[in-house]
């Protein structure tokens, strides 16, 4: 019988060997990788999503929102446990117009266990789908941004991607700010998926929602400003046809509208043929805003006090820079002239004429002048610079005297705003230091924040330069209020207000029939028209700056026929909308 | 070897009843400490509370104390006195293994029934196993034919046949084939193989024995999908529901590592792992308490059937008393044997519970009603060996006493 026993006793023993030893390789030589397995399973890693922000804009004085979220559910289908004839039924009937998914796709592959069927389902959608308790279905919540205002302003505030980054606009330039930050949770879950206090690496970092941003864009001159736009591109009725403006408080840079229409469906920005449809033109694209740029090469001359509006000259109808001709649109006024008149008809020979007298010699175009218009255009009144506004901006293109051969022609062509290129913001903050009294701000879309319910208000102007004196600004103000005096006399501009502008049509660079590339036909072929200009009362300074800009493929736009009626349309609203007293 | 010689009583082997009471401590302490998470993914899982924060625990804590009380009752109650009862307390376990059948064909509600097999008899808050009764009573009986077999000398004769492979055969039938529990047949085979092997019959009866069942075995196995199932996934091919218990098991003992991840700090229990606190129980010990840990509970184990072989060794004057304890050796040794192995992969999953460790009254109250008897049969082993000849005064001893080894056999 020992034998029996010890026999027992050799299992008895075996077993705890054969045990001991599998112990011993599970738990200590292959620990490592068991923990490694453990880990995939126990942990969780949630991305806490952090809150955009909302965009709001100013009514009046009051912000209201302007883009805003709202929670929407992704539909998921595990097609292996889903049953098909119910769930097709079931999400059909409550979310059949977000379905992203053919059918026939999502039930192809059995062994399939994830197809997303439906984005951007609203909140009541999705609880009736959820109340059918459909086996594998199940929904993902979302945010999508949502336009109160529609289309409204798309080309300045851009949109967010399927990835929820901000793109054009102010949805790019401040994403940053709008997203937020992320928060993190890591820990080790049980099997229900639910966090558990176990270990000591657990890391809770709370998402920080995004900022709540306010334009400084007021959603009723926006409104009134696309409008008139929107009216005179009817009147075209061509796809290739845009029109920008922009209307600034010149006393303080504050963009109350950027308007830039056609405009696109923001919530279904994904429909855009050409991705050009997002581009907020007004501070995107440089162009050559020719005669309104008479300003700048007057406001030069009478701030270096080489010329006043009553200096005169002979206008011929052309003149010549460097063996070119150079000559005038308008063919009249020929004779001594003063250069209010040369202003008013908007002569080249004018403003030429205005460089020569910069340079300090009445009969040709020198080193000096061209020295000082450089330093006005570029260095005073910014060209060629960016302005610092918080969206995508061009800088455009100016070249200095040192530049090449036959640099008094290009000069003289800039002293008329050729051969220079600039953005619309550009001209708007640099045409409202010249008749706001002589201070630059940085232009900006921004009027604060709104934190807790509260509308935090950012200091109200960026003063940067100061760019004429007081005196040239009054004389340009009214040098630009003589240009006007048809537009008073037919009672567009009523009596008591003070408003004035400078019109500007630009000759484009286009490969001609020849195949050759140059400037187009200044009577009849392709240019842009824009115009800038300002209001207010009369004695006071002005309350507004508007810039309009019309343009298209193929189309010949005149600054006084096409761009002056949009600026007073929306002049005549300013007055109405600021509700500004007229001198008595 | 023609007498019944009942040696003298002297005190038992207090170290079994350590063992059993420190056991039933762990258990209990592991429970405390993964009761309340196991109550907290079911809840969440049926998305209702069925189960208190501490039911577990409780619960556990009340078979801890009827086992105890078991255990020294047992312990207390003279073998001799309940030993003629041995047929009836057999036949009155597979009665209550019939009545399970009876009840779960008649879809009662008092048979408990999971994945298709009904295990438990379920009246109110209470349940029983019958198969952890059908245990006792097989060891007993076989024991008792056995042993008056011996005495009469007809070991070897359809007397003793009969009986010892109707009892053997009708338990594994109630067990495995009605209740669907392989891993209590496997104890019921070890039980009837280790009191047939220590029975002194000759070797070619036992391998012959053992044969038949192994054919049955097979049997057994092909004809059910479940079965045949966990060995497919031993293989590596099999089901996704056994592969990821045992993967899971695996998971628990080896993130345990050397010391273990400490009380309370098991994350394998929080439902990852199916069974934790029943069939399971070992490997969350392994992820609690390491390497280290899980040693210690071996070698208490070992040590213990260590104890009980050499129990049965010294009851070479009473052949009922020896092969009761060998049964018991058998039991509760394939227990732990077949659970530990199965949950570090070294064989098949089987269902069975680790001994007083894994959450359950039944079982533990019937292993506690098993080891009070080798207790209480522990005070009568022989005491051989010249020094002892002549013992007949009231001199006190220690604990149990044993000779180095028997010079008679």
């Amino acid at each position: 019988m020992n034998k029996r026993f010890g026999f027992l006793r050799i299992l008895l023993i075996f077993a705890t060997v054969a045990i001991g030893t599998r112990l011993f390789f599970v738990q200590i030589i292959e620990h490592d990788e068991w923990v490694a397995k453990a880990e995939a399973q126990h942990n969780l890693e949630n991305t806490l999503l952090a809150k955009r922000g909302n965009i709001y804009m100013m009514d009046g004085d009051e912000p209201v929102e302007a883009v805003m979220n709202e929670t929407v559910y992704t539909i998921v289908i595990d097609p292996m446990i889903a049953d098909q004839k119910k769930v097709k039924k079931v999400i059909g009937e409550n979310a059949g117009e977000y379905i992203i998914a053919e059918w026939k796709d999502v039930f192809a592959d059995k062994n399939s266990r994830y197809y997303v069927v439906a984005k951007n389902v609203p909140r009541k959608n999705a609880k009736k789908i959820e109340e059918k308790e459909l086996v594998g279905v199940w929904m993902q919540q979302g945010t999508k941004r949502v336009y109160p205002e529609g289309e409204m302003a798309s080309g300045l505030l851009g949109f967010v991607n399927n990835d929820g980054k901000g793109q054009y606009g102010v949805e790019e330039a401040l994403d940053d700010r709008l997203a937020g930050k992320n928060g993190l949770l890591k820990a080790v879950k049980d099997i229900n998926g639910i966090a558990l206090s176990i270990g000591d690496e657990n890391v809770l970092i709370p998402a920080k929602d995004g900022e709540n941003v306010v334009l400084s864009i007021d959603k009723n001159i926006q409104f009134f400003v696309e409008k008139t736009l929107a009216e005179k591109l009817a009147t075209v009725n061509d796809d290739k046809v845009k029109a920008s403006a922009i209307v600034m408080d010149p006393n303080n840079g504050k963009i109350l509208a950027v308007a830039n229409v056609p405009n696109y469906d923001p919530s279904n920005y994904s429909q855009v043929e050409d991705a050009a449809a997002y581009k907020n033109y007004a501070f995107e694209e440089a162009y050559e805003p020719a005669s309104v740029c008479k300003t700048f090469t007057f406001a030069t001359a009478i701030d270096t006090g080489t010329m006043a509006p009553e200096t005169t000259y002979t206008n011929n109808g052309y003149t010549t820079v460097n063996d070119t001709i150079i000559k005038n649109a308008y063919q009249g006024m020929f004779g001594t002239i003063t250069m209010q008149t040369a202003l008013n008809y908007s002569l080249n020979t004018g403003s030429t004429q205005a460089l020569r007298l910069i340079g300090g010699d009445p009969n040709s175009i020198n080193r000096n002048g061209m020295d000082i218009l450089y330093k006005y255009y570029h260095d005073v009144f910014g060209f060629g610079q960016l302005t610092g506004v918080e969206l995508l901006e061009t800088e455009g293109q100016i070249s200095t005297p040192d530049s090449g051969y036959a640099m008094d022609l290009t000069y003289a062509n800039m002293t008329f705003g050729q051969g220079v290129s600039i953005s619309m913001v550009q001209l708007a903050s640099a045409f409202s230091s010249i008749v706001n009294g002589g201070k630059y701000y940085t232009p900006s879309v921004l009027a604060g924040k709104i934190e807790k319910d509260v509308f935090v208000k950012d200091e109200n102007a960026k003063f940067v330069r100061n760019t004429v004196s007081e005196t040239t600004s009054e004389v340009m103000r009214g040098m630009l209020y003589g240009t006007r005096y048809n537009r008073r006399l037919y009672g567009i501009d009523r009596p008591g207000y003070y408003v004035g502008g400078k019109t500007g049509t630009g000759q484009v660079i286009i490969q001609r029939s020849d195949g050759t590339w140059g400037y187009s036909e200044a009577a009849t072929g392709e240019t842009i028209a824009n115009y800038v200009g300002f209001g207010g009362a009369e004695g006071e300074l002005p309350e507004y700056v508007i810039v309009v800009k019309i343009w298209g493929e193929g189309h010949h736009f005149e600054g006084e026929r096409d761009a002056l009626p949009m600026f007073d349309t929306i002049s005549n609203y300013m007055i109405d909308y600021l509700k500004i007293k007229p001198k008595e | 070897m023609g007498l019944f010689r009942v040696n003298r009583k002297h005190k038992s082997d207090r170290i079994i009843g350590v063992i059993v009471t420190v056991f039933l401590l762990i258990g209990l302490v592991i429970i405390y400490a993964i009761g309340p998470m196991t109550a907290n993914y079911i809840n969440a899982a049926y998305g209702a509370e069925r189960y208190g924060t501490n039911d577990f625990f409780i619960h556990q804590l009340i078979s801890v104390i009827i086992s105890l009380l078991v255990f020294f009752l047992v312990f207390k109650i003279p073998y001799e006195k309940v030993s003629k009862f041995a047929k009836w307390i057999m036949l009155a376990s597979v009665m209550t293994g019939v009545l399970l059948a009876f009840l779960a064909a008649i879809k009662s509600p008092l048979a408990n029934c999971a994945g298709g097999a009904c295990r438990w008899i379920t009246v109110g808050s209470l349940s029983f196993q019958p198969a952890e009764f059908i245990k006792l009573g097989l060891v007993l009986y076989l024991a008792q034919i056995v042993a008056k077999c011996k005495k009469e000398k007809k070991l070897d004769t359809i007397d003793f046949w009969l009986p010892f492979i109707v009892a053997s055969a009708i338990a594994f039938l109630l067990v495995v084939v009605l209740q669907k529990d392989l891993g209590s047949g496997v104890s019921l085979v070890a039980i009837s193989l280790a009191i047939l092997f220590m029975s002194g019959i000759s070797m070619k009866r036992v391998l012959s024995f053992a044969a038949i069942i192994l054919v049955c075995g097979v049997l057994v196995i092909v004809t059910s999908s479940h079965r045949m199932e966990r060995i497919m996934t031993f293989f590596g091919e099999g089901s996704s529901d056994e592969s990821y218990q045992i993967e899971n098991a695996m998971i628990a003992i080896g993130t345990g590592g050397f010391f273990g991840v400490g009380i309370g700090n098991s994350l394998q229990a929080t439902g990852y792992l199916p069974e934790s606190i029943n069939d399971a129980i070992f490997a969350v010990m392994g992820e609690t308490f390491g390497f280290v840990g899980l040693l210690v509970i071996i070698l208490c184990f070992m040590f213990l059937l260590s104890r009980l072989l050499k129990i049965s060794e010294k009851m070479e004057g009473n052949s009922e008393y020896q092969l009761i304890v060998v049964g018991i050796f058998a039991w509760i040794g394939s227990q732990v044997v077949t659970n530990i192995m199965a949950m570090t992969g070294l064989i098949p999953l089987t269902g069975v519970t680790l001994p007083f460790l894994s959450y359950g009254g039944t079982s533990m109250i019937f292993t506690a009603a098993a080891l009070g008897l080798c207790l209480q049969i522990s005070c009568y082993t022989g005491r051989e060996g010249k020094h002892n000849e002549n013992i007949s005064s009231g001199r006190r001893f220690r604990g149990a006493h044993y000779s180095s080894r028997s010079s008679r056999s």
